[in-house]
Protein backbone atom coordinates (compact mmCIF):
# COMPACT_ATOMS: atom_id res chain seq x y z
CA UNK A 1 0.00 0.00 0.00
CA UNK A 2 1.55 3.42 -0.84
CA UNK A 3 1.99 5.71 2.20
CA UNK A 4 -0.09 8.26 0.73
CA UNK A 5 -3.30 6.12 1.15
CA UNK A 6 -3.11 6.64 5.34
CA UNK A 7 -3.80 10.52 5.43
CA UNK A 8 -6.82 10.09 2.95
CA UNK A 9 -9.35 8.07 5.78
CA UNK A 10 -7.69 9.99 8.26
CA UNK A 11 -9.48 13.31 6.94
CA UNK A 12 -11.93 11.21 5.99
CA UNK A 13 -13.00 10.11 9.50
CA UNK A 14 -12.66 13.52 10.61
CA UNK A 15 -15.38 14.31 8.31
CA UNK A 16 -17.70 12.13 8.81
CA UNK A 17 -17.92 12.63 12.58
CA UNK A 18 -18.64 16.08 11.60
CA UNK A 19 -21.09 14.74 9.99
CA UNK A 20 -22.75 12.99 13.12
CA UNK A 21 -22.24 15.88 14.81
CA UNK A 22 -24.32 17.92 12.62
CA UNK A 23 -26.61 15.61 12.68
CA UNK A 24 -27.09 15.38 15.99
CA UNK A 25 -27.10 18.94 16.65
CA UNK A 26 -30.51 18.52 13.73
CA UNK A 27 -31.82 16.34 16.18
CA UNK A 28 -30.80 18.10 19.40
CA UNK A 29 -33.28 20.93 17.60
CA UNK A 30 -36.46 18.56 16.56
CA UNK A 31 -40.17 20.07 16.83
CA UNK A 32 -40.79 19.80 20.38
CA UNK A 33 -44.43 19.53 20.28
CA UNK A 34 -44.71 17.94 23.83
CA UNK A 35 -45.09 21.75 25.54
CA UNK A 36 -47.98 20.77 27.33
CA UNK A 37 -51.28 23.05 27.47
CA UNK A 38 -49.93 22.39 31.51
CA UNK A 39 -52.84 25.23 32.43
CA UNK A 40 -54.95 22.94 33.97
CA UNK A 41 -58.54 24.24 33.19
CA UNK A 42 -59.88 21.59 34.89
CA UNK A 43 -59.25 23.23 38.33
CA UNK A 44 -58.03 20.33 40.24
CA UNK A 45 -54.35 20.28 40.59
CA UNK A 46 -53.38 17.14 38.40
CA UNK A 47 -49.87 16.28 38.25
CA UNK A 48 -48.89 14.85 34.89
CA UNK A 49 -49.64 15.10 31.75
CA UNK A 50 -52.36 16.66 30.00
CA UNK A 51 -53.47 16.11 26.53
CA UNK A 52 -56.16 18.36 24.52
CA UNK A 53 -56.93 17.31 21.00
CA UNK A 54 -59.97 18.68 19.11
CA UNK A 55 -60.96 17.16 15.48
CA UNK A 56 -62.76 19.61 13.20
CA UNK A 57 -63.73 18.15 9.76
CA UNK A 58 -61.16 15.30 9.88
CA UNK A 59 -58.00 17.66 11.30
CA UNK A 60 -56.67 17.26 14.43
CA UNK A 61 -55.45 20.40 16.32
CA UNK A 62 -54.18 21.40 19.56
CA UNK A 63 -51.38 18.72 21.35
CA UNK A 64 -50.74 17.28 18.27
CA UNK A 65 -47.44 15.56 16.37
CA UNK A 66 -44.99 13.65 18.80
CA UNK A 67 -46.16 14.19 22.23
CA UNK A 68 -43.20 13.10 25.10
CA UNK A 69 -43.88 11.95 28.50
CA UNK A 70 -41.59 10.21 31.10
CA UNK A 71 -42.56 6.60 31.97
CA UNK A 72 -45.19 6.37 34.95
CA UNK A 73 -46.37 9.80 34.04
CA UNK A 74 -50.70 10.27 34.57
CA UNK A 75 -51.57 10.93 31.63
CA UNK A 76 -55.26 12.94 31.07
CA UNK A 77 -56.41 12.40 27.33
CA UNK A 78 -58.71 14.79 26.06
CA UNK A 79 -60.47 14.47 22.98
CA UNK A 80 -63.23 16.18 21.24
CA UNK A 81 -64.28 15.51 17.70
CA UNK A 82 -67.05 17.50 15.69
CA UNK A 83 -68.48 14.12 14.46
CA UNK A 84 -69.47 10.50 16.45
CA UNK A 85 -66.23 9.07 16.19
CA UNK A 86 -64.12 6.33 18.32
CA UNK A 87 -60.56 7.54 19.85
CA UNK A 88 -57.41 4.57 20.27
CA UNK A 89 -54.59 4.70 22.17
CA UNK A 90 -52.47 1.79 20.22
CA UNK A 91 -50.25 -0.35 22.65
CA UNK A 92 -52.25 0.37 25.63
CA UNK A 93 -55.26 -0.61 23.84
CA UNK A 94 -57.76 1.55 25.35
CA UNK A 95 -60.62 3.02 23.44
CA UNK A 96 -63.68 5.29 24.04
CA UNK A 97 -66.71 6.08 22.48
CA UNK A 98 -66.87 9.98 21.31
CA UNK A 99 -70.22 12.12 21.31
CA UNK A 100 -70.10 15.11 18.80
CA UNK A 101 -68.96 18.49 20.42
CA UNK A 102 -68.75 16.60 23.70
CA UNK A 103 -64.98 16.43 25.13
CA UNK A 104 -64.11 12.72 25.93
CA UNK A 105 -61.38 12.02 28.42
CA UNK A 106 -58.60 9.18 29.08
CA UNK A 107 -57.16 8.60 31.94
CA UNK A 108 -53.72 6.07 32.37
CA UNK A 109 -50.68 5.36 33.75
CA UNK A 110 -47.87 5.70 30.61
CA UNK A 111 -46.20 2.54 31.83
CA UNK A 112 -44.84 1.07 28.82
CA UNK A 113 -42.16 2.40 26.83
CA UNK A 114 -42.41 2.90 23.24
CA UNK A 115 -43.85 5.48 20.68
CA UNK A 116 -47.97 4.77 20.23
CA UNK A 117 -50.21 6.20 18.00
CA UNK A 118 -53.61 7.67 18.81
CA UNK A 119 -55.90 7.20 16.50
CA UNK A 120 -59.51 8.03 15.36
CA UNK A 121 -61.40 5.14 13.76
CA UNK A 122 -64.53 6.68 11.87
CA UNK A 123 -62.16 9.51 10.83
CA UNK A 124 -59.32 7.21 9.72
CA UNK A 125 -56.86 9.46 11.08
CA UNK A 126 -54.21 9.72 13.57
CA UNK A 127 -54.08 12.38 15.64
CA UNK A 128 -50.84 12.21 17.92
CA UNK A 129 -48.08 9.73 18.75
CA UNK A 130 -47.38 9.20 22.19
CA UNK A 131 -43.33 8.71 23.17
CA UNK A 132 -43.14 7.19 26.42
CA UNK A 133 -39.21 6.85 27.29
CA UNK B 1 -57.62 1.09 10.65
CA UNK B 2 -54.46 2.80 10.04
CA UNK B 3 -51.04 1.27 10.95
CA UNK B 4 -47.61 2.76 11.96
CA UNK B 5 -45.21 1.16 9.44
CA UNK B 6 -44.55 -2.20 8.25
CA UNK B 7 -48.02 -3.95 7.81
CA UNK B 8 -48.90 -4.38 11.59
CA UNK B 9 -47.79 -3.08 14.90
CA UNK B 10 -49.01 -1.43 18.23
CA UNK B 11 -45.88 0.39 19.25
CA UNK B 12 -42.64 2.00 17.41
CA UNK B 13 -39.52 2.25 19.06
CA UNK B 14 -38.36 4.82 20.98
CA UNK B 15 -35.63 6.97 19.24
CA UNK B 16 -32.08 5.43 19.96
CA UNK B 17 -29.92 8.09 22.37
CA UNK B 18 -27.62 10.60 21.29
CA UNK B 19 -24.93 8.75 23.30
CA UNK B 20 -25.51 5.32 21.33
CA UNK B 21 -25.43 6.63 18.06
CA UNK B 22 -22.49 8.99 18.51
CA UNK B 23 -20.93 5.74 19.96
CA UNK B 24 -22.26 3.71 16.90
CA UNK B 25 -20.77 6.06 14.39
CA UNK B 26 -17.21 6.31 16.09
CA UNK B 27 -17.34 2.11 16.54
CA UNK B 28 -18.16 1.84 13.01
CA UNK B 29 -15.09 4.47 11.29
CA UNK B 30 -13.04 2.84 13.97
CA UNK B 31 -13.67 -0.59 12.67
CA UNK B 32 -13.71 0.43 9.30
CA UNK B 33 -10.44 1.72 8.96
CA UNK B 34 -8.72 -0.66 11.47
CA UNK B 35 -10.07 -3.28 9.14
CA UNK B 36 -8.54 -1.86 5.79
CA UNK B 37 -5.82 -0.64 6.95
CA UNK B 38 -4.35 -2.43 9.46
CA UNK B 39 -4.99 -6.12 9.07
CA UNK B 40 -6.07 -8.29 6.04
CA UNK B 41 -3.99 -7.85 3.26
CA UNK B 42 -4.55 -10.87 1.37
CA UNK B 43 -7.27 -12.51 0.65
CA UNK B 44 -8.17 -14.75 4.17
CA UNK B 45 -11.98 -16.10 3.19
CA UNK B 46 -12.21 -19.80 1.96
CA UNK B 47 -13.26 -20.27 -1.56
CA UNK B 48 -16.40 -22.52 -2.61
CA UNK B 49 -13.97 -25.52 -2.21
CA UNK B 50 -14.14 -24.79 1.80
CA UNK B 51 -16.55 -26.23 4.36
CA UNK B 52 -16.48 -29.34 6.58
CA UNK B 53 -19.47 -31.87 5.20
CA UNK B 54 -22.30 -32.98 6.79
CA UNK B 55 -22.67 -36.64 7.53
CA UNK B 56 -23.67 -38.20 4.18
CA UNK B 57 -27.01 -39.51 6.23
CA UNK B 58 -28.29 -36.17 7.29
CA UNK B 59 -27.13 -34.85 3.71
CA UNK B 60 -29.26 -37.03 2.22
CA UNK B 61 -32.10 -36.70 4.07
CA UNK B 62 -32.24 -33.34 4.08
CA UNK B 63 -31.82 -33.37 -0.23
CA UNK B 64 -34.01 -36.25 -0.66
CA UNK B 65 -37.08 -34.93 -2.33
CA UNK B 66 -39.72 -37.09 -1.09
CA UNK B 67 -38.05 -34.69 2.85
CA UNK B 68 -39.30 -31.81 0.67
CA UNK B 69 -42.09 -32.12 -0.89
CA UNK B 70 -43.29 -33.15 2.98
CA UNK B 71 -42.59 -30.26 4.28
CA UNK B 72 -44.17 -27.86 1.30
CA UNK B 73 -47.04 -29.84 1.72
CA UNK B 74 -47.17 -28.88 5.37
CA UNK B 75 -46.04 -25.62 4.37
CA UNK B 76 -49.18 -25.39 1.78
CA UNK B 77 -51.34 -26.56 4.96
CA UNK B 78 -50.90 -23.75 7.15
CA UNK B 79 -50.91 -21.40 4.19
CA UNK B 80 -54.21 -21.98 3.10
CA UNK B 81 -55.40 -21.85 6.88
CA UNK B 82 -53.77 -18.60 7.10
CA UNK B 83 -55.96 -17.68 3.47
CA UNK B 84 -59.27 -18.93 5.33
CA UNK B 85 -58.65 -17.04 7.96
CA UNK B 86 -57.95 -14.17 6.30
CA UNK B 87 -61.18 -14.23 4.71
CA UNK B 88 -63.55 -16.29 7.38
CA UNK B 89 -61.72 -14.51 10.47
CA UNK B 90 -62.86 -11.34 12.46
CA UNK B 91 -62.50 -8.31 10.06
CA UNK B 92 -60.89 -6.27 12.37
CA UNK B 93 -56.85 -6.48 12.29
CA UNK B 94 -56.47 -7.18 15.92
CA UNK B 95 -58.26 -10.18 16.23
CA UNK B 96 -57.06 -11.83 12.56
CA UNK B 97 -54.63 -14.56 12.60
CA UNK B 98 -53.76 -13.85 8.85
CA UNK B 99 -51.79 -10.14 9.22
CA UNK B 100 -49.96 -11.23 12.22
CA UNK B 101 -48.68 -14.31 10.52
CA UNK B 102 -48.14 -12.57 7.18
CA UNK B 103 -46.29 -9.47 8.34
CA UNK B 104 -44.43 -10.31 11.89
CA UNK B 105 -44.37 -14.14 12.11
CA UNK B 106 -43.52 -14.99 8.33
CA UNK B 107 -41.70 -12.27 7.26
CA UNK B 108 -39.71 -11.29 9.88
CA UNK B 109 -38.98 -14.74 11.11
CA UNK B 110 -38.10 -15.78 7.45
CA UNK B 111 -34.54 -13.51 8.86
CA UNK B 112 -33.78 -15.58 12.08
CA UNK B 113 -35.12 -18.80 9.87
CA UNK B 114 -32.46 -18.44 6.94
CA UNK B 115 -29.91 -17.41 9.32
CA UNK B 116 -30.02 -20.32 11.19
CA UNK B 117 -30.82 -22.73 9.04
CA UNK B 118 -29.96 -21.74 5.33
CA UNK B 119 -31.82 -21.41 2.58
CA UNK B 120 -35.35 -22.76 3.93
CA UNK B 121 -37.73 -21.28 2.24
CA UNK B 122 -36.53 -22.99 -0.94
CA UNK B 123 -36.45 -26.23 1.05
CA UNK B 124 -40.45 -26.02 2.33
CA UNK B 125 -41.86 -23.03 -0.58
CA UNK B 126 -44.99 -24.44 -0.94
CA UNK B 127 -45.50 -22.73 -4.31
CA UNK B 128 -42.90 -25.19 -5.46
CA UNK B 129 -45.47 -28.02 -4.44
CA UNK B 130 -48.11 -26.45 -6.89
CA UNK B 131 -45.98 -26.00 -9.51
CA UNK B 132 -45.44 -29.54 -9.47
CA UNK B 133 -49.00 -31.11 -9.18
CA UNK B 134 -49.80 -28.69 -12.28
CA UNK B 135 -47.24 -30.41 -14.46
CA UNK B 136 -49.64 -33.19 -14.59
CA UNK B 137 -51.61 -30.72 -16.36
CA UNK B 138 -49.10 -28.58 -18.10
CA UNK B 139 -46.10 -31.16 -19.25
CA UNK B 140 -43.38 -28.66 -20.45
CA UNK B 141 -42.83 -25.39 -19.45
CA UNK B 142 -42.74 -22.99 -22.49
CA UNK B 143 -39.77 -20.51 -22.27
CA UNK B 144 -37.28 -22.14 -19.83
CA UNK B 145 -34.03 -21.47 -21.95
CA UNK B 146 -35.36 -17.78 -21.28
CA UNK B 147 -34.49 -17.73 -17.44
CA UNK B 148 -31.03 -17.26 -16.64
CA UNK B 149 -30.74 -14.03 -18.75
CA UNK B 150 -33.72 -12.54 -16.22
CA UNK B 151 -31.30 -12.95 -13.56
CA UNK B 152 -32.84 -11.98 -10.42
CA UNK B 153 -34.49 -8.75 -11.65
CA UNK B 154 -38.08 -10.75 -11.55
CA UNK B 155 -37.26 -11.44 -7.39
CA UNK B 156 -36.43 -7.83 -7.05
CA UNK B 157 -39.79 -6.95 -8.70
CA UNK B 158 -41.42 -9.20 -6.69
CA UNK B 159 -39.81 -7.90 -3.06
CA UNK B 160 -40.61 -4.45 -4.43
CA UNK B 161 -44.13 -5.66 -4.65
CA UNK B 162 -44.85 -6.64 -1.38
CA UNK B 163 -43.01 -4.10 0.26
CA UNK B 164 -45.04 -1.38 -1.27
CA UNK B 165 -48.22 -3.79 0.39
CA UNK B 166 -46.18 -3.70 3.73
CA UNK B 167 -45.30 -0.17 3.72
CA UNK B 168 -47.67 2.33 1.61
CA UNK B 169 -50.72 0.47 0.59
CA UNK B 170 -53.48 2.41 2.26
CA UNK B 171 -55.45 -0.77 3.78
CA UNK B 172 -52.46 -3.18 4.16
CA UNK B 173 -53.25 -4.28 8.13
CA UNK B 174 -57.05 -5.39 6.57
CA UNK B 175 -57.10 -9.24 6.82
CA UNK B 176 -59.11 -9.94 3.30
CA UNK B 177 -56.48 -7.39 1.31
CA UNK B 178 -53.83 -10.13 3.32
CA UNK B 179 -55.63 -12.64 2.47
CA UNK B 180 -56.13 -11.64 -1.33
CA UNK B 181 -52.50 -10.69 -1.88
CA UNK B 182 -51.37 -14.33 -0.46
CA UNK B 183 -53.98 -15.58 -3.94
CA UNK B 184 -52.70 -13.17 -6.31
CA UNK B 185 -48.72 -13.71 -4.96
CA UNK B 186 -49.68 -17.47 -5.26
CA UNK B 187 -51.36 -17.54 -8.82
CA UNK B 188 -48.62 -14.79 -10.59
CA UNK B 189 -45.68 -17.08 -9.15
CA UNK B 190 -46.96 -20.33 -10.56
CA UNK B 191 -48.18 -18.84 -13.58
CA UNK B 192 -44.79 -17.98 -14.26
CA UNK B 193 -43.52 -20.80 -12.94
CA UNK B 194 -45.46 -23.07 -15.87
CA UNK B 195 -43.81 -21.01 -18.41
CA UNK B 196 -40.48 -20.46 -17.09
CA UNK B 197 -39.98 -24.19 -15.68
CA UNK B 198 -39.34 -24.69 -11.59
CA UNK B 199 -36.04 -22.88 -11.14
CA UNK B 200 -38.19 -19.55 -11.50
CA UNK B 201 -38.61 -19.86 -8.07
CA UNK B 202 -34.99 -19.18 -7.29
CA UNK B 203 -35.25 -16.28 -9.39
CA UNK B 204 -38.53 -14.74 -9.65
CA UNK B 205 -40.45 -15.63 -6.33
CA UNK B 206 -39.07 -12.67 -4.09
CA UNK B 207 -39.19 -14.62 -0.61
CA UNK B 208 -36.94 -17.71 -1.97
CA UNK B 209 -34.70 -14.40 -3.25
CA UNK B 210 -34.61 -13.32 0.16
CA UNK B 211 -34.17 -16.21 2.10
CA UNK B 212 -31.52 -17.80 0.35
CA UNK B 213 -30.02 -14.54 0.23
CA UNK B 214 -30.10 -13.96 3.97
CA UNK B 215 -28.77 -17.65 4.15
CA UNK B 216 -25.41 -16.75 2.41
CA UNK B 217 -24.90 -15.17 6.14
CA UNK B 218 -25.69 -18.74 7.68
CA UNK B 219 -23.36 -21.54 8.58
CA UNK B 220 -24.47 -24.05 6.13
CA UNK B 221 -23.41 -23.65 2.09
CA UNK B 222 -23.11 -25.98 -0.57
CA UNK B 223 -19.52 -26.35 -1.34
CA UNK B 224 -18.62 -26.73 -5.41
CA UNK B 225 -18.68 -30.61 -5.27
CA UNK B 226 -21.75 -30.16 -4.82
CA UNK B 227 -21.93 -31.06 -0.91
CA UNK B 228 -23.78 -29.64 1.89
CA UNK B 229 -21.29 -28.11 4.34
CA UNK B 230 -20.36 -26.71 7.69
CA UNK B 231 -18.35 -23.22 7.22
CA UNK B 232 -17.83 -19.65 7.38
CA UNK B 233 -20.70 -17.82 6.52
CA UNK B 234 -18.26 -14.82 5.15
CA UNK B 235 -17.09 -17.50 2.65
CA UNK B 236 -20.24 -18.37 1.61
CA UNK B 237 -21.33 -14.75 1.33
CA UNK B 238 -18.19 -14.26 -0.63
CA UNK B 239 -19.29 -17.27 -2.61
CA UNK B 240 -23.09 -15.49 -4.01
CA UNK B 241 -23.31 -15.95 -7.81
CA UNK B 242 -22.29 -12.92 -9.42
CA UNK B 243 -26.11 -12.31 -11.04
CA UNK B 244 -27.52 -9.65 -12.79
CA UNK B 245 -30.21 -8.04 -10.48
CA UNK B 246 -28.48 -9.29 -7.76
CA UNK B 247 -27.45 -5.42 -6.83
CA UNK B 248 -31.08 -4.29 -7.28
CA UNK B 249 -32.50 -7.44 -4.91
CA UNK B 250 -29.82 -5.61 -1.98
CA UNK B 251 -30.73 -2.29 -2.82
CA UNK B 252 -34.57 -2.84 -2.93
CA UNK B 253 -34.37 -4.48 0.60
CA UNK B 254 -31.90 -1.67 1.71
CA UNK B 255 -33.90 1.33 0.12
CA UNK B 256 -37.29 -0.02 1.29
CA UNK B 257 -35.99 -0.76 5.30
CA UNK B 258 -35.01 2.95 5.11
CA UNK B 259 -37.98 4.09 3.91
CA UNK B 260 -39.97 2.07 7.13
CA UNK B 261 -37.05 3.74 9.22
CA UNK B 262 -37.54 7.19 7.50
CA UNK B 263 -41.72 6.90 8.05
CA UNK B 264 -40.92 6.54 11.58
CA UNK B 265 -39.20 9.91 12.31
CA UNK B 266 -40.83 12.99 13.93
CA UNK B 267 -40.30 14.58 10.54
CA UNK B 268 -42.28 12.77 8.11
CA UNK B 269 -45.06 11.85 10.18
CA UNK B 270 -45.51 15.30 11.03
CA UNK B 271 -44.37 16.20 7.12
CA UNK B 272 -44.98 14.57 4.07
CA UNK B 273 -46.13 11.08 5.69
CA UNK B 274 -49.01 13.40 7.92
CA UNK B 275 -51.82 12.80 5.70
CA UNK B 276 -51.08 8.84 5.35
CA UNK B 277 -51.71 9.36 1.71
CA UNK B 278 -50.67 6.53 -0.83
CA UNK B 279 -48.99 8.96 -3.29
CA UNK B 280 -46.52 10.26 -0.74
CA UNK B 281 -45.77 6.80 1.07
CA UNK B 282 -45.23 5.81 -2.66
CA UNK B 283 -43.12 8.67 -3.64
CA UNK B 284 -40.85 8.30 -0.04
CA UNK B 285 -40.53 4.82 -0.87
CA UNK B 286 -39.13 5.28 -4.43
CA UNK B 287 -36.60 7.96 -3.45
CA UNK B 288 -35.48 6.31 -0.96
CA UNK B 289 -34.74 3.56 -3.35
CA UNK B 290 -33.56 5.52 -5.77
CA UNK B 291 -31.31 7.30 -3.06
CA UNK B 292 -29.38 4.08 -2.02
CA UNK B 293 -29.19 3.26 -5.46
CA UNK B 294 -27.49 5.98 -6.34
CA UNK B 295 -25.17 6.16 -3.89
CA UNK B 296 -24.49 2.11 -4.18
CA UNK B 297 -23.72 2.50 -8.00
CA UNK B 298 -21.36 5.25 -7.50
CA UNK B 299 -19.62 3.96 -5.03
CA UNK B 300 -18.77 0.75 -7.08
CA UNK B 301 -18.30 2.47 -10.34
CA UNK B 302 -15.87 5.15 -8.62
CA UNK B 303 -13.80 1.80 -6.89
CA UNK B 304 -13.93 0.24 -9.89
CA UNK B 305 -12.65 3.17 -11.79
CA UNK B 306 -9.91 3.81 -9.25
CA UNK B 307 -8.76 0.11 -9.62
CA UNK B 308 -8.44 0.00 -13.46
CA UNK B 309 -11.64 -2.14 -13.37
CA UNK B 310 -14.33 -3.40 -15.80
CA UNK B 311 -16.95 -1.03 -14.72
CA UNK B 312 -19.93 -2.62 -15.81
CA UNK B 313 -19.47 -5.42 -13.40
CA UNK B 314 -18.65 -3.71 -10.46
CA UNK B 315 -22.31 -3.43 -8.82
CA UNK B 316 -23.09 -7.08 -8.91
CA UNK B 317 -19.65 -8.06 -7.67
CA UNK B 318 -19.79 -6.08 -5.09
CA UNK B 319 -23.83 -6.65 -4.02
CA UNK B 320 -23.15 -9.50 -1.49
CA UNK B 321 -21.04 -7.45 0.07
CA UNK B 322 -24.25 -5.23 1.08
CA UNK B 323 -26.29 -8.41 2.33
CA UNK B 324 -24.66 -7.48 6.08
CA UNK B 325 -25.20 -3.98 5.86
CA UNK B 326 -28.89 -4.64 4.74
CA UNK B 327 -29.50 -7.51 7.47
CA UNK B 328 -28.53 -5.59 10.04
CA UNK B 329 -31.05 -2.65 9.14
CA UNK B 330 -33.65 -5.25 8.88
CA UNK B 331 -32.68 -7.01 12.03
CA UNK B 332 -32.70 -3.05 13.91
CA UNK B 333 -36.26 -2.12 12.11
CA UNK B 334 -37.62 -5.31 12.81
CA UNK B 335 -36.61 -6.94 16.01
CA UNK B 336 -38.78 -5.50 18.56
CA UNK B 337 -41.70 -5.58 16.43
CA UNK B 338 -41.18 -9.60 16.25
CA UNK B 339 -40.70 -10.40 19.91
CA UNK B 340 -43.36 -7.94 20.87
CA UNK B 341 -46.36 -7.74 18.27
CA UNK B 342 -45.16 -11.52 16.92
CA UNK B 343 -46.70 -12.47 20.38
CA UNK B 344 -50.06 -11.79 18.79
CA UNK B 345 -49.84 -14.31 16.42
CA UNK B 346 -49.51 -16.94 18.92
CA UNK B 347 -52.75 -15.56 20.96
CA UNK B 348 -54.72 -15.59 17.67
CA UNK B 349 -53.58 -19.27 16.80
CA UNK B 350 -55.93 -20.85 19.77
CA UNK B 351 -58.88 -19.28 17.93
CA UNK B 352 -58.12 -18.34 14.29
CA UNK B 353 -61.78 -17.71 13.20
CA UNK B 354 -62.64 -15.98 16.49
CA UNK B 355 -65.46 -18.49 17.36
CA UNK B 356 -66.48 -17.86 20.67
CA UNK B 357 -65.37 -19.97 23.59
CA UNK B 358 -62.58 -21.79 21.48
CA UNK B 359 -59.08 -21.49 22.97
CA UNK B 360 -56.80 -24.37 20.97
CA UNK B 361 -53.68 -23.67 23.02
CA UNK B 362 -54.80 -21.85 25.74
CA UNK B 363 -53.18 -18.52 24.91
CA UNK B 364 -56.28 -17.08 23.64
CA UNK B 365 -56.42 -14.96 26.86
CA UNK B 366 -52.82 -14.13 26.87
CA UNK B 367 -52.33 -10.83 26.84
CA UNK B 368 -50.09 -8.85 24.70
CA UNK B 369 -46.30 -7.87 27.04
CA UNK B 370 -44.81 -5.09 25.81
CA UNK B 371 -42.77 -5.18 28.36
CA UNK B 372 -41.13 -8.00 27.53
CA UNK B 373 -37.99 -6.82 26.20
CA UNK B 374 -36.55 -3.00 27.77
CA UNK B 375 -36.78 -0.18 25.38
CA UNK B 376 -32.62 -0.07 26.67
CA UNK B 377 -31.65 -3.79 25.06
CA UNK B 378 -33.94 -2.68 22.00
CA UNK B 379 -31.57 0.66 21.27
CA UNK B 380 -28.58 -1.78 21.85
CA UNK B 381 -29.69 -4.46 19.80
CA UNK B 382 -30.56 -1.90 17.08
CA UNK B 383 -26.79 0.39 17.12
CA UNK B 384 -25.35 -3.43 17.80
CA UNK B 385 -26.91 -4.56 14.14
CA UNK B 386 -25.97 -1.74 12.74
CA UNK B 387 -22.20 -2.12 13.76
CA UNK B 388 -21.82 -5.52 13.07
CA UNK B 389 -23.52 -5.32 9.68
CA UNK B 390 -21.88 -2.65 8.68
CA UNK B 391 -18.50 -4.22 9.83
CA UNK B 392 -18.97 -7.27 7.69
CA UNK B 393 -20.08 -5.42 4.67
CA UNK B 394 -16.60 -3.36 4.70
CA UNK B 395 -14.97 -6.99 5.41
CA UNK B 396 -16.11 -8.36 2.59
CA UNK B 397 -16.09 -5.58 0.40
CA UNK B 398 -12.40 -5.63 0.96
CA UNK B 399 -12.05 -9.44 0.39
CA UNK B 400 -13.82 -8.74 -2.55
CA UNK B 401 -11.05 -6.07 -3.88
CA UNK B 402 -8.26 -8.51 -2.40
CA UNK B 403 -10.27 -11.18 -4.96
CA UNK B 404 -10.45 -9.01 -7.99
CA UNK B 405 -6.47 -7.61 -7.55
CA UNK B 406 -4.38 -9.00 -5.35
CA UNK B 407 -2.08 -5.86 -4.76
CA UNK B 408 -5.45 -3.92 -4.55
CA UNK B 409 -4.75 -0.41 -2.93
CA UNK B 410 -7.11 -0.18 0.02
CA UNK B 411 -7.40 3.52 -1.13
CA UNK B 412 -9.21 2.17 -4.46
CA UNK B 413 -12.01 0.85 -2.10
CA UNK B 414 -12.89 4.66 -0.40
CA UNK B 415 -15.66 5.19 -2.58
CA UNK B 416 -17.39 1.81 -1.95
CA UNK B 417 -16.28 2.64 2.14
CA UNK B 418 -17.57 5.98 2.04
CA UNK B 419 -20.96 5.24 1.14
CA UNK B 420 -20.86 2.06 3.37
CA UNK B 421 -20.27 4.70 6.07
CA UNK B 422 -23.06 6.65 5.14
CA UNK B 423 -25.41 3.95 4.77
CA UNK B 424 -24.51 3.56 8.38
CA UNK B 425 -25.11 6.77 9.23
CA UNK B 426 -28.23 7.35 7.43
CA UNK B 427 -29.49 3.92 9.47
CA UNK B 428 -27.90 5.20 12.83
CA UNK B 429 -29.39 8.49 11.57
CA UNK B 430 -33.07 7.33 11.21
CA UNK B 431 -32.93 5.60 14.21
CA UNK B 432 -32.04 8.68 16.02
CA UNK B 433 -35.23 9.92 15.00
CA UNK B 434 -34.61 12.88 13.72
Amino acid sequence: MSPRSSAAPRALAGLLLAVVLALAGCAGKAPSSASASSGSSSGSPVAGKRIEVTVTHGKASGDTGRIRVPVGTPVTLVVTSDTADEVHLHGYDLEKELSPGKPTTLRFDATQTGVFEVELHEANVVIAHLQVS
Amino acid sequence: MTVLAHGVGTRTDLPIPIGLALFGAGAAILLTFSVLLLFWRTPRLGGGGSGRPLPPGAARVLDSPTFQRALQGLTLLVALFVIAAAFAGPSDTPHNLAPWVFYVTFWVGLVPASLLLGPVWRAINPLRLVHRALRLVVPKPRRAERLPALGLWPGAVALAAFLWLELVSPHRSDPVVVGAFLLGYGVVQVGCSLWFGEDWFAAGDGFEVYSSLIARLSPWGRRDDGRLVFRNPLASAIGTPEVSGLAAVVVVLLGSTAFDGLSRTVWWQSGPGADNSVLNGTLGMLAMIALVAAMYLTGTVLSGRLAGQQVAVQPRRYAATVIPIALGYTVAHYFSLFVLDGQTTWILASNPFGSPGVDLFGTYRNVLDLAAVSAGTIALVQVGAIIVGHVLGVTLAHERALLSARRARASDQLPLVIVMVLFTFGGLGLLFGF
